[in-house]
């Protein structure tokens, strides 16, 4: 009898907790997103990226110092994402710049994390060629982009970063951009006798040529694709905006733009 | 400033690829060409294709005149960089049987020109 009491007993005090929780919980949330408005600078939510404005403001001063130090080079300096620092620069630049971030005592950018492309065939320069750099010493990460066309060719980075070689015998594969003084460029990624650049725009999406076995011949063979599709004018934009949180603030936020007749003060 | 600005207007000074006149592109391509015809006997035997040098010599003439028309500096550079990546890759026998043959193309079939083959092989 004292058994079956206890367990109601307990079950009651179970059921009032969970009563209990119930009220609580939408006064809780009720009252942080209360503070949330009050005070918008502040990121609560768990799965979003805090900004630190400490670290921000070293960015900016860092940007600045590498915007002094090399005014001939530096185009533009700019923040994007809250805490990323981007430097841009020509693309007859790539070695001054990319030797100074590595080799100054403030800045020791010692590894070349990855060298990426981009296409814009909109552009003047349509290709847009991003280092990505390291400072293991100060914990910081800095981004270097420059451009270039079809034609020009961009200085290795061989010289500066033993790690460079691959990665830009990548980007010549993939985008078709010459590197000039490479030790060692050619193909990495597509197969031999593979004619096209793929990662270019204006490369169709099933390639130039199919490769098949052939039978009487006892070997693959490759021939050119006939599309069996009209071309048509895809309309890849959705009817809704994507990315309403981007509307108001820009990716990119100027720190230096000596382009313009005096440096933008933040 | 706005002196300088108005001729480039209309001339851009390029930064050359590799050749700074017309007479050095053109003894790059035929240095290339000559580099391509000397190891043709070599390329026939190792890789063990079915075709003669003849063929071969013809081949590589009509790959190179398929780009006679090319006057820009800088693209016929860079068409001579990859000429000579691909020779690299042919004589250090990175490439195979398959690859070399593909320049062949013994499986294609000539896109029909006149009204009647087209009628014929057309679908409807």
């Amino acid at each position: 009898m004292s058994f079956l009491f206890n367990r109601t007993v307990s079950s009651g005090r179970s059921l009032g907790r969970i009563v209990f929780n119930n009220a609580k919980a939408p006064l809780v949330q009720r009252v942080a997103t209360k503070t949330d408005q009050a005070t918008p600078a502040v990121e609560t939510r768990p799965t979003v990226a805090k900004l630190d404005p400490l670290q921000k403001s070293q960015l900016i001063d860092f940007g600045k110092y590498v915007a002094e130090c090399l005014p001939k080079y530096v185009q533009k300096v700019q923040i994007t994402a809250g805490n990323e620092l981007e430097v841009l620069i020509p693309s007859e630049a790539v070695i001054p710049v990319l030797q100074f971030l590595k080799d100054h005592h403030n800045a020791q950018f010692a590894n070349l994390v990855d060298i990426a492309g981009m296409d814009v065939p909109s552009r003047p320069n349509r290709f847009e060629i991003i280092y990505n750099l390291l400072s293991l010493r100060y914990n910081a990460r800095i981004r270097v982009k420059t451009y270039t066309d079809e034609l020009t060719p961009v200085d290795s980075a061989c010289e500066v970063f033993k790690a460079a070689n691959w990665y830009e015998r990548e980007i010549w594969d993939m985008f078709g951009v010459f590197f000039a003084n490479h030790p060692d460029l050619r193909r990495i990624l597509t197969d031999y006798g593979f004619e096209g650049h793929p990662f270019r725009k204006d490369f169709p999406l099933s390639g130039y040529v199919e490769v098949r076995y052939d039978d009487e011949q006892k070997r693959v063979v490759v021939e050119p694709l006939e599309l069996a599709q009209e071309f048509r004018r895809f309309e890849l934009s959705a009817p809704w905006e994507q990315f309403p949180n981007f509307r108001s603030n820009p990716a990119a936020e100027e720190v230096v733009n000596p382009g313009e007749d005096k440096p933008k003060q933040e | 400033m706005s002196a300088r600005q108005a001729i480039q207007v209309g001339t851009k000074t390029v930064k050359p690829v590799l050749s700074s006149s017309q007479g050095e592109a053109r003894s790059r391509v035929l240095s290339l060409y000559k580099a391509w015809y000397r190891q043709i006997p070599y390329l026939v035997k190792d890789f063990d294709i079915p075709k003669s040098d003849e063929q071969c010599r013809a081949k590589l003439k009509e790959i190179f005149l398929k780009n006679k028309d090319v006057t820009d500096i800088r693209v016929i550079d860079i068409l001579v960089i990859k000429g000579q990546m691909e020779l690299k890759e042919s004589v250090k026998m990175w490439k195979q049987k398959g690859h070399i043959m593909a320049y062949f193309k013994p499986t294609e079939e000539p896109k029909p020109k006149d009204f009647l083959s087209k009628f014929f092989s057309s679908n409807e």
